[in-house]
């Protein structure tokens, strides 16, 4: 069973355990590969990065949007 | 597949941190990292990963390695990377078919890349016995100034996905022979290929005695690449993958007065003019935009297309589009596999939705294909009615945004507005464009080619590109200098002391 996502969550695990989440960061301007490669931040600091202003908002969002798109490996 | 694993030596269970044949260094707490074939989603074996007490054992036997490795004459230091070469043509085939089986590139292409790490090594024997340095002459009487390259130390090799054994090799080879040791880390996506290298490195050191030159740590980024690039006794990190990691490194290793060389994001375009052969830049455009699944840093990402041959140029690169055979890279005759990972079919589709909202047109493909497996997608051309925002980022897929000109000067303009700086091309029969385009007010990028593509550059020129693609230069040339230290000597043979400028200090 994969780990909660939080603030704290590598993007690296992020990337590996739910690779659905590249997809709807990045339409939420949160882009967390780029050249292919997971970006070396955890979660929080991208979203600081990106200027994202509430950050538990969009895990909320991505937590629903996980949870409707069920993958069966990395 | 497994007859090929193990005539590279790779076991179902692999250690992630190497200094030689009888040093490979285990912590029960190395977290576990599972590579997979990207084509069928198969496991293929495991890696134990380095932790923090692993990547001191090898940063120390690599200090350690440096201490005699420095004062060996750099010719005498070729001869191993000669027989390195030699080692890896004997492991040619096999080698490249696991950065096939791995990453998923056409096996041709995979081949290919190992033949480029035995190129480098041939030109790092070479190397070895040209590190030359200026004479210059004094402006004191018999005086005798001159210049010296010694060795750095340790440099840090952080690769990516996309050529896993090629860049590893660029790096490898020219610092082995300037007389560093090399402590790689390599994508997390390919940690077999690495394992795979590292014993056949590990055989060739064994032959010479040595260890602790070639060294390993596979690991997590946030982990093993953190710890390289923040420690001081790392002199050197040469680091390919995207520009904002590449400046995290910067900052990093700047902050220990290091240095880097990075090799970061590409947004490669060709200019194709209205007096181009145009069979010649479809060809060229497919290779460029298609292989490798546009994951190459070289990748052609845009094509900028006089306005007067738009329609015929863009109906033939989509007929060929169509002819593009899609499949296991394994197989022959199949020009473009998977991408790496199932985030990298997420990140293109996410990219494709921006490009639509911006005003794009779909002309071919842009679809998933989960018939052939969950990391396939089709090659994919959208034409674009400005440069738009997507069109400014780099996205590790196969798209091709095509716009248009309707001067040489507006097509350069547009060529160079992109942040990143790293290849280019035009096609044109016209020796005017041709000249302008590689002159000062010209392309900006670090490698700017007339009637080639973007991609596939020869290892005996220095790669690498200009603004947000790092501005470092790998492989031949002169690139062997970043490897180096500079010392600037002064004899004094005479019976007097006389000061620079002609200062009388005292006298």
């Amino acid at each position: 069973m994969s780990k909660e996502i939080t603030l704290d969550t590598p993007i690296e695990e992020l990337v590996k355990e739910h690779p659905e989440a590249v997809g709807f960061l990045a339409r939420h301007k949160v882009r967390c590969i780029r050249c292919g490669e997971p970006l070396w931040l955890t979660v929080g600091e991208l979203l600081n990065e990106e200027g994202v202003e509430n950050h538990q908002f969009l895990i909320d969002e991505l937590k629903r949007y996980l949870n409707t798109k069920k993958s069966p490996d990395p | 597949m497994k007859a090929l694993l193990e005539k590279l030596h790779i076991k179902e269970v692999n250690i992630g941190a190497c200094a030689g044949a009888d040093a490979w260094y285990e912590d029960a707490e190395g977290p576990e990292l599972v590579s997979y074939n990207p084509t069928t989603g198969e496991a293929l074996a495991k890696v134990i990963q380095a932790t923090e007490k692993t990547c001191n054992q090898v940063v120390s036997q690599a200090l350690e390695a440096f201490k005699s490795w420095r004062m060996i004459p750099a010719p005498k230091r070729g001869l191993v990377v000669r027989d390195l070469g030699e080692a890896l043509r004997d492991f040619k085939e096999p080698l490249g078919e696991l950065v096939t089986l791995e990453m998923g590139k056409i096996k041709a292409e995979g081949v290919g890349e190992v033949q480029e790490m035995i190129d480098i090594c041939d030109f790092a024997v070479g190397l070895s016995r040209q590190l030359y340095g200026l004479t210059i002459q004094s402006e004191r009487l018999q005086h005798r100034m001159f210049e010296q390259w010694h060795p750095l130390g340790i440099v840090g090799v952080i690769t990516a996905f996309n050529f896993p054994v090629a860049v590893w090799s660029w790096n490898a080879a020219i610092a082995s022979v300037c007389g560093d040791t090399v402590l790689w880390k390599p994508s997390s996506e390919t940690p077999l290929t690495s394992i795979a290298v590292q014993h056949i490195a590990n055989r060739v050191m064994a032959d010479h005695g040595i260890k602790g030159i070639f060294n390993l740590v596979v690991g997590e980024g946030s982990v093993v690449g953190e710890r390289m690039i923040n420690d001081k006794l790392i002199p050197l990190i040469s680091f390919t993958g995207s520009t904002e990691m590449g400046k995290r490194v910067s900052e990093a290793v700047v902050r220990h007065f290091g240095r880097s060389i990075l090799e970061l994001g590409g947004n490669n375009a060709i200019i194709v003019a209205e007096d181009a052969d145009l069979e010649m830049a479809v060809r060229t455009i497919i290779f460029g935009a298609v292989g490798t699944a546009g994951q190459r840093c070289t990748t052609t990402r845009r094509i900028i297309i006089h306005k007067s041959i738009a329609p015929e140029l863009t109906e033939r690169i989509i007929n060929s589009y169509k002819q593009v055979p899609i499949g296991d890279p394994m197989d022959e005759g199949i020009l473009m596999g998977p991408l790496v990972n199932k985030a990298a079919v997420e990140d293109m589709m996410a990219a494709l939705d921006k490009a639509k909202e911006q005003g794009g047109k779909l002309l071919y493909g842009g679809k998933r294909l989960p018939d052939k497996g969950e990391r396939f997608v089709e090659p994919t051309v959208v034409k674009m009615p400005a440069q738009t925002e997507i069109v400014h980022l780099e996205t590790f897929a196969p798209i091709l945004y095509l716009l248009e000109y309707e001067d040489i000067e507006e097509a350069i303009q547009i060529h160079n507005e992109v942040p990143q700086g790293l290849s280019s091309a035009i096609f044109t029969t016209n020796l005017l464009k041709a000249e302008k385009f590689l002159s000062h007010e010209g392309s900006d990028c670090g490698i700017a080619n007339v009637n080639i593509g973007t991609s596939g550059a020869e290892i005996g020129g220095a790669f690498g590109g200009e603004k947000e693609t790092g501005g470092g230069r790998e492989s031949g040339s002169d690139a062997w200098k970043g490897y180096m230290r500079r010392q600037t000597n002064t004899i004094n043979w005479s019976k007097e002391l006389p000061l620079a400028q002609g200062i009388k200090f005292g006298d």
